[in-house]
């Protein structure tokens, strides 16, 4: 195996992997900047101390108010929980989407099964291409943390730091390959990707919402679950069995769109 | 040895039968043509054989790899080359890059060469191409790997005569080295001039498998020819001369455009039809001796003519009649290694 397609892919990914290294990092400023104003004005206020004893706790978790507390906590309960976790895994569910359905709607697809290589290699090498943004934005966007955080008040953990983004890297790829079974699956590149969007954004609801009902144990389908980012900036902890339970279900999700891939008609 | 082998080949799409029942064979070495009107079922045999996509039923073999066997088949693309009717090339990337990665897929072993003889713009975005441009990157990379078999589903559509005229001479000089050819169009002029045999394909059924030189016999060319005399059709009636039809002011001599013979000349208004511009529109279809047609037509005032391939689905609707797609065709060709 000599990752031709990989190299190719991927270097093609590379600019929008910089577009979004740029998005997060600017977003990911914002939360540091403001991050003396929240953690010190807003969270010490009396009004603040009064709404949290008033309000149910599940409510104070749902919307992660305990960790305005701090620059980690602010960072955790909204840059690394909805932007990071849900944008950027929409994001790269979206991408997948349109990889291969995207190669065969435009033909492309003829021109590279024409060359001596296995429907395998290609789905594989296609999929780990999404590695480029991955990787570029989890080295770009907590060097830029850092290099903010040097600037303000509150300083961070950066061991923390780089653990949140090194456990998001499966959670991130699980993403992925929910969006590569849709573009095997469905027929056309729109409906795969918008299909993607659809299908990751339920699962963030399902996540957030139902383990408060009766249906609680639902929530551990969705991805998000086995991503806690709170946990790794605020207490300190990894959870490696959670990324395994990710990387496992990559890999299923992998076999099943290399199952239909190899058997579908090219058309 | 064959180069390609297909027994019984069938493809359903659905509900739709897009080929049925196909069996030719194609020798090693030989220009093999392969024949019919658009949705003939040309491009599904082709993608068929590529490996694109799997046979409803029956087979075939490509340089002796089952077109089932996707690790066959992998090998055998070592060997072929393939010119897609739409060229998927990634609009993104320069001529240049784009060949580097097919390289790095395939091997290249003589793409400078090819270059210079198709010269498509290397450092030019590929968005940017034209369609002939394209072509001519299509051609490079089919070959530059240097394969034994070249597959190609209407490769010059798109390309400029002059161009089209080079890839034609490009073919033979390869047959001359051994490489073999299977291609379609649904040009007879084009298949005439390079092809050494020719399937005919038909609602996806192969109707008539035969040698080029019978089937130039059969082509035959559409003459148009507009003459300032009125004419009979009878006056036509010169041996290979088929189908002739009679157009225009017949009764020239009368000055009214009301004859209703639906002369374009009378219908635009404000013509003069007493001008020396009237006369009869002459049309038929000629198979026969060209010198006979010359000297037929130079006891007339000929105003315009125009000589050109008849169209495929008139020689087709000519020679195999219509082809009921639910009937298993009738003519010869079911096996063709004779």
């Amino acid at each position: 195996m000599t990752l031709d397609v990989l190299r190719y892919e991927g270097e093609h990914r590379l600019k929008s992997a910089l577009g979004i290294s740029v998005a997060f990092t600017l977003l990911a400023m914002l939360f540091v900047a403001t991050a003396p104003l929240v953690t010190t004005n807003v969270a010490a206020s009396a009004q603040f101390k009064q709404i949290m004893t008033e309000l149910p706790q599940p409510f104070i978790e749902a919307f992660g108010l305990q960790s305005m507390t701090s620059l980690e906590g602010l960072l955790a309960g909204e840059f690394y929980t909805l932007m990071w976790a849900v944008f950027f895994g929409i994001y790269l569910a979206y991408s997948a989407a349109g990889s291969v359905r995207g190669d065969i709607d435009e033909d492309r697809m003829d021109v590279l099964l024409a060359n001596p290589i296995s429907r395998t290699t290609i789905l594989v090498e296609t999929f780990l291409s999404l590695l480029v943004p991955v990787l570029v934005a989890s080295v770009i966007t907590p060097a830029a943390i850092y290099v903010g955080t040097l600037f303000i008040e509150p300083s961070i953990a950066v061991e923390e730091l780089i653990m949140v983004h090194v456990l998001s890297i499966p959670y991130l790829l699980c993403c992925g390959a929910i969006g590569l079974v849709l573009s095997v699956l469905l027929n056309d590149k729109d409906t795969a990707q918008n299909a993607a969007i659809g299908v990751l954004f339920a699962l963030y609801l399902l996540q957030s919402f139902i383990p408060v009902t009766d249906y609680g144990w639902l929530a551990n389908i969705a991805p998000m679950s086995y991503f806690d980012a709170n946990a790794i900036l605020l207490e300190g902890t990894y959870d490696f069995t959670s990324a395994g339970i990710l990387l496992a279900a990559t890999l299923v999700l992998m076999a099943v769109s290399q199952f239909r891939f190899t058997r579908m008609d090219i058309q | 040895m064959v180069a390609i082998e297909v027994n019984g080949l069938t493809k359903d799409y659905g509900n739709v039968r897009a080929i049925e029942s196909l069996s030719f064979a194609v020798e090693d070495g030989e220009v093999f043509g392969f024949l019919g009107p658009n949705g003939a079922g040309k491009s599904t045999t082709i993608r068929t054989l590529m490996g694109f996509q799997l046979p409803t039923d029956g087979g075939a073999t490509v340089l002796g790899h089952d077109i089932t066997d996707r690790s066959a088949m992998i090998e055998a693309k070592r060997q072929v080359g393939y010119i897609p009717a739409e060229m998927g090339f990634d609009e993104g990337v320069t001529g240049e890059r784009f060949l580097r990665y097919q390289a790095s897929l395939k091997g290249d072993t003589r793409s400078e060469e090819l270059l210079e003889l198709f010269d498509p713009p290397m450092d030019r975005e590929i968005g940017e191409y034209s369609t002939g441009n394209k072509r001519k990157l299509a051609v490079v990379l089919a070959f530059m790997h240097d394969p034994d078999l070249v597959i190609m589903d209407e490769p010059t559509s798109g390309l400029d005569p002059l161009m089209q005229e080079r890839f034609y001479e490009f073919i033979r000089d390869e047959q001359a080295k051994g490489t073999t050819f299977f291609f379609s169009s649904h040009i007879l002029s084009e298949v005439q001039k390079i092809c050494d045999r020719v399937g005919v394909i038909r609602n996806g059924h192969l109707v008539d498998l035969e040698d080029v030189e019978t089937l130039l016999e059969r082509g035959g060319k559409r003459v148009s020819v507009h003459v300032a005399e009125p004419a009979e059709p009878s006056a036509f009636a010169i041996e290979g001369a088929h189908d002739v039809s009679v157009t225009g002011d017949e009764q020239s001599a009368q000055p009214t455009a009301a004859d209703g013979s639906g002369n374009t000349q009378s219908a635009d208004g404000g013509e003069d039809t007493s001008s020396g511009r009237d006369g009869t529109s002459v049309s038929f279809t000629y198979t026969g001796d060209y010198n006979a047609l010359l000297e037929h037509l130079i006891g007339y005032d000929v105003l315009d003519l125009d000589i050109e391939d008849a169209p495929l689905e008139d020689v087709f609707m000519r020679f195999y009649g219509e082809v009921d797609p639910d009937r298993e065709p009738s003519t010869v060709g079911r096996q063709a290694d004779v």
